[in-house]
């Protein structure tokens, strides 16, 4: 009797130390939640963009516009230490994708009044694909991120169908857009 | 520098200090306050959209201000940011679904203990109210034991003092 409440006693602790060590190393679980739009439409947005797209794309970027071709949407800012690390990876991927129907977005958000942080930014990693500016975070709210950088992945029919939390690489890129395309 | 220097230092010090503390929020009313203080500042570590003073925080708080004016519930506020956030933004829980386990735990488990207290105090007094079976020559033993030697029984036993031989 003595050693069967022993061995549940003991079994208790194991378990409630199996639990905190799983906490422990889990790591951040914010971080992990899948976005409740993935399979959904990508909520519309319609911002101003900077002064070099214009003469391409117009003075600003409605994302409506642009439905019938794959996107990738970037949400970056001027603060953001891993958002450097990505710009050259977003840019490398552009250069190579931009011919077969995708189109790249980035969105600088929760960096209010920062225009000239945004375009220096700009002008560091000669970006070339269209980037706007969501000077109230707004778009932020909207898409539910939950920090910078994010980025989401859209089919041809405006659906988000993926997204990548933190700074996002080629191949990750690549990956994601692939199958897109097929 | 004088005193009255530095009464004037400190007064611009605290009209700064007040003038940014309440610089946020001077714009949301208390309903906006109230609801933001439900909401989980997406950017933030276990603070609301009404404590933080992150970008997205205060444009959220824009955002539920504007909700309002707009005649929107409380609960189509929260439905709005819930379809971009989940339930996650819900510093609180729902009462439904698998969120309801979160609710009812600390329930059953306080319903739980009480019944262990309860079968545990039932036996204790249980035990207390049994009579000892208990032979003449074990009380004997015990009352030998416990030094009462007499025939009046009931009498206190006290410990003999204890000699010390030098």
């Amino acid at each position: 009797m003595k050693i069967g409440r022993l061995l549940i006693v003991a079994l208790a602790l194991a378990l409630l130390a199996a639990l905190f060590g799983f906490g422990l190393l889990r790591g951040s679980p914010d971080r992990d939640i899948a976005s409740v739009l993935v399979g959904k439409p990508a909520p519309v947005f319609d911002l101003p963009l900077y002064e070099r797209y214009q003469p391409e794309y117009g003075a600003s970027f409605a994302l409506a516009d642009h439905v019938g071709k794959p996107m990738v949407v970037n949400f970056w800012a001027s603060w953001c230490l891993p958002c450097y690390e990505e710009a050259p990876e977003l840019q490398s991927f552009w250069s190579e994708y931009q011919d077969k129907g995708v189109l790249v977005v980035g969105v600088q958000t929760q960096d209010k009044d920062k225009r000239r942080e945004g375009r220096d930014f700009i002008g560091r990693f000669g970006l070339t694909f269209p980037n706007v500016f969501d000077n109230d975070s707004q778009v932020s709210v909207n898409w539910g991120l939950y920090g910078v950088p994010e980025t989401f992945f859209i089919d041809a029919e405006g659906n988000i169908v993926g997204k990548h939390v933190g700074p996002v690489t080629v191949e990750a890129l690549k990956t994601n857009v692939e199958a897109l395309l097929r | 520098m004088t005193r009255h220097r530095r009464r004037a230092l400190l007064a611009v010090v605290l009209a700064v200090l007040l003038g940014s503390a309440f610089a946020q929020d001077v714009e949301i009313g208390s309903r906006a306050f109230d609801i933001a203080r439900n909401l989980r500042c997406p950017v933030c570590v276990s603070e609301s959209v009404a404590d933080s003073s992150a970008q997205i925080a205060q444009q959220m708080r824009t955002v539920i201000q504007e909700r309002i004016d707009e005649g929107m519930t409380d609960q189509q506020i929260y439905a709005y940011f819930q379809a971009s956030y989940g339930d996650w933004i819900m510093l609180q829980p729902p009462k439904r679904g698998v969120h309801l386990f979160v609710w009812l735990l600390p329930v059953l488990v306080a319903l739980t203990a009480l019944a262990v207290v309860a079968v545990l105090a039932r036996r204790w007094l249980a035990a207390s109210r049994t009579p000892i079976n208990a032979s003449a020559e074990e009380l004997a033993r015990v009352r030998q034991l416990l030094g009462e030697g007499g025939p009046a029984g009931g009498q206190e036993a006290r410990p003999e003092p204890e000699s010390r031989d030098s």
